[in-house]
């Protein structure tokens, strides 16, 4: 839990209060370098999550029961011309590798599935199951 | 209010709940205040009990909001937003908000132990008070920050670290207390129960945007499942929340104005209860035959308590 | 907009009256607070003045002192003028968030009516409470009087909002003998008041919700070190600005307050420290005294917390003997004040000959003849240059004699 050296402070450096900005530019919502966006909690995976796009429907199952916020969206303009999220990536520095999302993969196969860690994302895809 | 239609909408909403924060894999907690948090577009101010949530939300030099958030205690999450609340009202009434083009409204966060058990007077006298804010419990029926140990939210037959099984004994010996109704006797405008599911999520949601747009003390209690302590695999939590609802163990609801009861949720089978505890290292100690008679107790309640809400949403009281 | 409350140059006010006033001429935004005797009165008259509009700020009237100091934690963070009241017990209970509040660096003001601590039961008054608090890293200031519950409450604002300051104050009075005694006090008009406390100057206010801000993280092994030390040079900073309101505070009123306060004390052989109400009585004792021939002088610090040591060892570097007296039980050692002025005089090398008496306890009656009789033990330790009575003594106490050596 070690605070990363580049952030670790002398005593007459600390925020004031111990209070802690969320952003750094706050009208364009950049996050402060004091945001847990910006730290990596990848070391707790053993296992990662990888995602097919291919096979995804943008359910959002995924995005909204996950605990880390991984889950990059874009928002697009579907057919009917009404905003909906296009779920495109994970982000790999917030995932802890629950798993939750694999569990509530609602296609016939699974867009998201668990690979260990040290597997290529490109590699996984190519192991993909495929119909049968 | 926000209108929330559809996932695929709702999922737009820029996150104002990040990642990064040290909840364990799996944790419910993140996923109930992801979506308490995103279904309003109000601005927001949040205090939070000690536990889980505020110990891994704001470590310094880290913080996982983007929203204004305080935690100052483990008893007094919501005398904090009281005083914010008050403060927003002050300054509203002398014309010196900091900004005059934003709606804020208040959450207050906090687990069973800081909602059932210590912080439950400045709950009480808070929603007494009338403030205007919403409060969450995360209800995963322990002090799971501090190891496990029971709280009055811990259902009967429970293992924790301080009502452990043993030779003589078979875990938690009391029934979980009715906070929801005990909020709901306050006079609270809106109270209701919640989960973290992929089936229900519109419920949460909805349940939430609700409660933040009523004007006055609201109370959402949301069963937390806690894959440490219940013990069961992370990847678990929506479908043990899931059966949690199913089986009627933790059924959905709201209560308007302290008396209009609706059910929510209404399973087409009600699952046998062995189903929800034998998913959980918790139970199974009950599942020895010289505790089957715990089991049965448990059916028992959760058969009479979904028989008391029907009834209760059926007389309209 | 809140009225005007029309004040007489002179007026008939106890103590709770007093400070009352101050926190209604402060126009605090938000009071959260909870009744406890003997400060009470304070509450009532404030919600009085909200009940006849000469309040526009919030008033809430919680259910415990824990959540009236954690509901202040809350509205200061938030970002306005804030304060309360309490005693004893309720001091009590409040001090987990004691240290919340000035940890975050919330500038809140207490008006404090002290008051025993139970057990057994008492509602009178001593500094156990003061005591209670003295290391939650609030500054405390003392008042032996109405005038002064009523200038400290002012002055309290003008410090703690300060942004040299940024820390929470207390503002000390005797309860009942000071709280419920009614004395003539010459009042600011409200105006003048406000302008000298000025506008609050809003710091990492959680209501700018366009740039939120977390308060309350949590600081392990690594950092809770830096932050308690930060925490702690603002208090040892303070003075200077404490001196500057407590200057300003003069221009406007002719009152003239000071870190450490003194009577008689430049030509003293001996010296009585003490404060609160019986400061009061002392001085009618010191005149007494002199009359008998005994050069003894009084000193008191104004500010408890930070304790003004340099000061104290200045004042005190020409006499021979000191007595501390303290107001609260020592429980297994030396008084507090005791404690701190040994400290101070040990510190600038100063060898005068210290005693310790313990008075007025659960509002115990210490008269001039009590104060009498410590000025004239502490002359007999003067005279012999070394001390011929006892470490701690207790005044007014029933009974066989109880002293420790």
């Amino acid at each position: 839990m070690a605070t990363p050296k580049e952030m670790l402070t002398t005593w007459d450096k600390v925020q004031f209060g111990a209070v802690l900005p969320s952003f750094e530019d706050p009208e364009h919502k950049k996050r402060s370098k004091f945001h847990s966006y910006n730290y990596s909690v990848a070391d707790w995976r053993v296992e990662k999550p990888v995602f097919n796009r291919d096979l995804c429907i943008d359910c959002d199952f995924c995005w909204v029961s996950c605990p880390d916020s991984c889950f990059i969206v874009e928002e697009v303009v579907n057919k009917r011309g009404k905003k909906q999220a296009k779920i495109v990536g994970i982000n790999y520095n917030l995932c802890k590798g629950c798993g939750v999302c694999v569990e509530v993969c609602p296609t016939p196969i699974k867009s998201l599935l668990m690979f260990p860690e040290y597997v290529d994302n490109d590699e996984a895809l190519k192991q993909w199951p495929k119909k049968d | 209010m926000k209108n929330i239609t559809n996932l695929k909408e709702f999922a737009c909403t820029p996150d104002r709940f990040q990642g990064g924060h040290r909840l364990c894999p799996g944790c419910a907690h993140s996923m109930i205040v992801r979506e308490v948090v995103n279904a309003t577009d109000d601005d927001l101010v949040i205090s939070t009990a000690t536990g889980c949530l505020e110990v891994c939300s704001a470590i310094y030099p880290y913080t996982s909001w983007d929203v204004s958030w305080i935690h100052i205690g483990f008893e007094n999450a919501a005398a904090a937003i009281s005083g914010a609340e008050a403060m927003y009202k002050a300054l509203s009434k002398k014309d010196k908000l900091y900004n005059e083009d934003r709606r804020i409204k208040f959450v207050a966060f906090g687990g069973d132990g800081g909602t059932y058990d210590i912080g439950f007077q400045s709950l009480s006298g808070a929603a007494e008070r009338g403030h205007d804010f919403l409060y969450v419990c995360l209800d995963n029926e322990n002090y799971a920050n501090t190891g496990g140990q029971r709280s009055s939210a811990t259902p009967l037959g429970a293992h924790t670290s301080t009502t452990p099984r043993g030779r003589v004994s078979y875990g938690e010996k009391q029934r979980k207390k009715d906070l929801t109704m005990i909020m709901a006797a306050h006079g609270c405008p809106y109270v209701a129960t919640a989960i973290p599911s992929t089936k229900h999520w519109k419920d949460l949601a909805t349940k939430a945007a609700k409660a933040i747009s009523t004007v006055g003390p609201t109370f959402i209690n949301a069963l937390s499942p806690c894959t440490t302590e219940w013990k069961f695999k992370p990847e678990e939590t929506t479908e043990i929340a899931d059966l949690a609802v199913e089986t009627c163990a933790f059924p959905l609801y709201e209560i308007e104005d302290g008396h209009k009861l609706r059910i929510t949720y209404r399973p087409k089978q009600k699952i046998p209860i062995e189903e929800y505890l034998s998913r959980q290292g918790r139970f199974a100690h009950l599942f020895k035959p010289e505790n089957k008679w715990i089991i049965e107790e448990w059916q028992k309640n959760v058969d009479e308590y979904w028989d008391y809400l029907q009834r209760r949403e059926e007389a309209g009281v | 907009m809140a009225q005007k409350y029309e004040l007489k140059s002179k007026e008939v006010w106890d103590g709770n009256m007093a400070a009352a006033h101050a926190l209604r001429q402060a126009q605090v935004d938000v009071v959260a607070a909870y009744p406890i005797t003997p400060s009470t009165p304070i509450v009532q008259n404030y919600a009085q003045f909200l009940a006849d509009g000469y309040v526009d700020g919030e008033f809430v009237m919680v259910e415990s002192e824990h959540s009236a100091m954690s509901a202040c934690v809350g509205a200061a963070a938030a970002g306005g003028r804030v304060a309360t009241a309490t005693s004893s017990q309720g001091y009590a209970l409040m001090v987990e968030v004691l240290y919340q509040a000035s940890g975050m660096r919330l500038p809140i003001v207490m008006t404090v009516v002290n008051r025993a601590l139970a057990s057994p039961l008492n509602i009178h008054g001593d500094h156990s409470d003061l005591y209670l608090g003295r290391d939650a890293g609030w500054i405390h200031l003392i008042a032996n009087n109405p005038q002064e519950a009523y200038d400290m409450t002012l002055c309290a604002f003008k410090i703690a909002e300060d942004e040299r300051v940024r820390l929470p104050v207390t503002t000390n009075q005797d309860g009942f003998l000071v709280s419920h005694t009614a004395q003539v006090v010459k009042p600011l008009q409200d105006e003048d008041a406000y302008k000298f406390i000025g506008e609050y100057k809003p710091l990492n206010p959680m209501l700018d919700t366009k740039n939120p801000v977390t308060y309350g993280a949590q600081t392990e092994e690594e950092w809770h070190f830096e932050h308690k030390a930060n925490q702690h040079k603002a208090l040892m900073d303070s003075p200077a600005v404490i001196k500057e309101v407590f200057d300003e505070f003069e221009k406007i009123s002719g009152r003239k307050y000071n870190l450490v306060e003194t009577y008689k004390l430049d030509d003293a052989d001996i010296a009585l420290v003490l404060m609160g109400s019986a400061y009061e009585t002392a001085i009618l004792a010191v005149d007494k005294a002199r009359e008998e021939g005994i050069k003894v002088g009084l000193l008191m610090p104004r500010v408890f917390r930070p304790f003004p040591y340099n000061e104290v060892a200045e004042k005190l570097k020409n006499v021979k003997a000191v007595a501390a007296l303290d107001r609260s039980a020592p429980m297994g050692t030396t008084g507090a004040l005791y404690n701190e002025v040994a400290g101070a005089l040990a510190a600038n090398g100063q060898s005068a000959i210290m005693t310790n008496y313990i008075y007025g306890l659960g509002g115990r009656d210490t008269t001039v003849e009590h104060i009498l009789d410590v000025i004239k033990e502490t002359n007999e330790n003067a005279k012999a240059g070394k001390r011929v009575t006892d470490l701690q003594g207790f005044i007014n106490l029933r009974g066989p004699k109880l002293s420790f050596n």
